[in-house]
């Protein structure tokens, strides 16, 4: 793509939102804007700036982006070895199976009460629920990938007369590498949501209930500011993560997305 | 539906009759103390005095309504709206990328937002619900009519169909598979949101009676509401796949 | 019933030359095609007498599938013009059909053969209560009458190829225009669609434009064959094929001028390749 195209694409792209902006300004102005649910753009920015500036802001943000991490890589790490192993064995998938489709459609948020009466506030209680639900779409997906390994790579591992963990090391886990981290970006993106979530329902922690407590204590611009965050680190992870895909497994980018 | 093989279904009872006793087994040896998690039995009684007599059926009913009202509201805004910007290439040059940007959003971090405005109150769960059903449904058509085969839009202009005629007969049409994919993933969210929007609001449902019994420590009760969800989820999920079977029978059969 | 406004033409006898007396059917006027500073076609004229069938061929980059598309109305001539019965064409028109090599993409996956047809009814606005009996006349005629209901992926290569013409039949078309039609299919299946194509030709009067890379193809089915030429694409030459009709697959091309011909070609397009 040339410069000139990439230009008129960025202008075209940015057209919108720089207009919704201006509009919000002006009518704030215009109306003098004073009010417990909104903000105009540049008192939005004021407080961004200050909740920046007083490290409320990072902090927030550092405890939900751990405890999204933690959840997400322990949620996706079990939940893909059951997956490989359901893949592999096909009679532990068929025992399973009937069991797993019904705690499956269970909603994460359902399991906030039981986690918080277990293991009362704070970040371990977010953790678990995170990984709770990152849990049954990495069961699933690792054990559509185990399924769908090429055939003749399996023939191969009989041929060559390897052993279990060989077969897995050597064939399996190489061969559905790219869906695994592929499992692993759609998680991600959920695990931010879940921790939010969790953090706006219960748990007095990171940026969720920043947002809440914002919303309480009727500084809407504060809110706002948050909010914005929120929006950023959320497409920001997902940015970082398309463009690790791309770098790591090239090939398996095609036909996804646009 | 096809027939499950016998010994698939064998296995998967016995699966589950293992998972109920080993569940038996860990609340019989009292691992976890009682209080916290109840036997299936105690849960089983709990959802039979609830549904019977209890609240749990009239909970049950406002959150299935709440669900299906945001997730009503959201397809019909997002397949529309969808349709609009999908269409048409310069509509999608300057909204695409706006929508995409908000996409990572997490919907409950509009729920603050949504209070603001509209205090707790049911319309403020309806809208959150709405809202975050509404993404996955509008990038879905954006998509799919994006994505249409460009040949086809030769067809289409060989055969002289108007733009009406292209858009009922071979954009929604190519882009159905996406659509339908997007309406059972935007469910999930709704009963999802329903849930959240009802423990923060405190509007009648399960996600506020399930808070209460864990507040109160009556945890049959609450796993008696968390089955009862689990179950409107597997529903609402199956209904979903049959309706897909039956419109998108013309793909070839998968799985 | 559908064939109506066309049935009404008797077909020609043998392919003799170039233009009739009277209007041409098409008129391809100097045409050019370029991309920015990249030549496609650079000019090329031909008249094209109602009725009568031209094969094109040339070597890949010779802008055979870009005319046919300009034929269309798909794409817009970079200068020179194309002309219908007279009057220049400015986009796609209904009264020209065209066949796509890519069966697999110009079919609607989700309709079965019946709807599929349907579709040409449709955009022409055809009554809803007319358009099965025309929808199965025309499965009738192209052998697909057993299989309305199937889908397309229900369907062989040839099956969903037959069902393409059908549609643009459905059409009701003045001119056909076939774009390697038969490149993706078995040699059995190619020549009994080529018969059925040429029958079909024959009672519809219909004119035809078919672009192929298969010289005998070209010669079986052409009155006369446009060779062209790449860099930038141009007529080379066109010959004229004096091979009786109705022609047989296994006599035709036995005849002593069918491989002359051949041979003729065949030297013609070994030249360009050096």
């Amino acid at each position: 793509m040339s410069a000139a195209r990439v230009l008129k694409n960025g202008g075209r792209a940015a057209a919108l939102p720089v207009a919704l902006i201006v509009l919000a300004q002006v009518a704030a102005t215009v109306t003098q804007l004073e009010s417990d649910s909104l903000a105009s753009p540049a008192d939005i920015a004021m407080a961004f700036v200050s909740v920046m500036g007083d490290g409320t802001l990072l902090k927030a943000t550092a405890d939900t982006l751990k405890a999204a991490a933690a959840g997400c890589l322990l949620g996706v790490g079990a939940g893909s070895l059951l997956g490989i192993v359901l893949g592999l064995f096909r009679i532990a998938d068929d025992a399973l199976d009937l069991t797993i489709e019904l705690l499956r459609p269970v909603p994460v948020v359902a399991l906030i009460p039981v986690v918080m009466m277990l293991l009362g506030f704070g970040a371990e209680m977010e953790i678990v629920i995170i990984a709770l639900g990152m849990l049954w779409p990495s069961v699933v997906l690792a054990r559509a990938a185990v399924k769908e390994v090429e055939p003749r790579l399996m023939e191969v591992s009989n041929v060559l007369q390897l052993g279990f963990a060989a077969r897995v090391w050597k064939i399996v886990l190489p061969a559905i590498l790219p869906q695994l981290f592929m499992s692993l970006k759609l998680a991600a993106g959920y695990a931010l949501v879940v921790a939010v979530t969790v953090e706006i329902t219960a748990n007095p922690l990171g940026l969720g209930y920043g947002i809440m407590m914002a919303q309480q204590a009727l500084r809407p611009a504060e809110m706002f500011a948050y909010l914005i965050w929120i929006g950023a680190v959320g497409w920001l992870i997902s940015v970082l993560l398309n463009a690790a895909q791309r770098t790591f497994f090239p090939a398996f980018v095609n036909g996804e997305g646009r | 539906m096809k027939a499950v093989p016998l010994r698939k279904l064998v296995l998967g009872i016995g699966g589950l009759a293992a998972f109920i006793l080993l569940w038996k087994l860990v609340t019989d040896a009292k691992l976890v103390s009682p209080v916290f998690f109840p036997g299936p039995e105690r849960t089983y009684v709990a959802l039979v005095k609830g549904l019977s007599g209890g609240p749990l059926l009239s909970q049950t009913f406002e959150t299935v309504k709440r669900m299906l009202l945001g997730w009503l509201l959201a397809s019909f805004v997002g397949i529309l709206f969808g349709a609009l910007v999908g269409v048409s290439k310069r509509a999608r040059a300057f909204i695409a990328p706006t929508l995409e940007l908000l996409r990572p959003l997490p919907a409950s971090a509009m729920i603050p937002v949504a209070i603001a405005f509209l205090g707790f109150s049911d319309n403020m769960v309806l809208v959150v619900i709405a809202f975050g059903a509404l993404w996955p449904m509008l990038l879905a058509t954006v998509h799919g009519f994006a994505a249409m085969e460009p040949r086809l839009y030769e067809v289409s202009e060989v055969l002289g169909l108007n733009r009406a005629q292209v858009i009922w007969k071979l954009a929604l049409p190519s882009a159905m598979p996406m659509i339908l994919a997007s309406l059972r993933l935007g469910l999930t969210i709704s009963l999802i949101l329903a849930v959240v929007g009802e423990m923060l609001a405190s509007r009648e449902g399960l996600g506020q009676s399930i808070l209460a019994a864990s507040r109160s420590f009556r945890s049959a009760d609450l796993f008696a509401g968390i089955v009862i969800l689990g179950a409107i989820g597997l529903f609402g999920s199956r209904l979903l796949s049959v309706a897909e079977r039956h419109l998108l029978r013309w793909q070839a059969s998968s799985r | 019933m559908v064939v109506t406004q066309l049935s009404t033409r008797p077909r020609h006898g043998g392919g003799h030359s170039a233009p009739r007396s009277g209007e041409p059917r098409i008129r391809i006027r100097d045409v050019t095609l370029a991309y920015g500073p990249l030549q496609i076609i650079g000019g090329i004229s031909l008249d094209i007498a109602s009725g009568e069938t031209i094969s094109v061929i040339g070597p890949s980059g010779c802008g055979k599938t870009t005319l046919l598309r300009m034929l269309a109305g798909l794409a817009r001539p970079t200068s020179g013009g194309v002309e219908l019965d007279g009057s220049v064409l400015g986009g796609p028109n209904r009264s020209v059909a065209i066949v796509f090599q890519d069966y697999g993409k110009a079919l609607l996956p989700w309709r079965t053969a019946a709807g599929n047809v349907s579709l040409a009814l449709e955009a022409r606005g055809c009554p809803a209560k007319e358009r099965p009996a025309i929808v199965r006349d025309l499965l009738e005629k192209i052998g697909l009458g057993q299989h309305a209901a199937k889908y397309p992926r229900e369907m062989s290569g040839g099956m969903q190829q037959r069902l393409q013409i059908a549609r643009c039949l459905a059409q009701e078309p003045k001119v056909l225009l076939m774009d390697e039609p038969f490149g993706a299919l078995d040699a059995m299946t190619r020549q009994a669609l080529q018969d059925e194509v040429l029958g079909l030709v024959a009672t519809t009067g219909a004119t035809m434009v078919f672009v192929t890379h298969d010289l005998e193809e070209a010669i079986y089915l052409g009155d006369r064959i446009v060779c062209l030429q790449p860099n930038p694409g141009r007529v080379g030459r066109i010959v004229d094929v004096s091979l009786a009709r109705p022609r047989d697959q296994l006599l035709t091309r036995e005849d002593p001028e069918f491989l002359r011909l051949r041979r003729e070609l065949y030297d013609l397009i070994k030249d360009d390749h050096q």
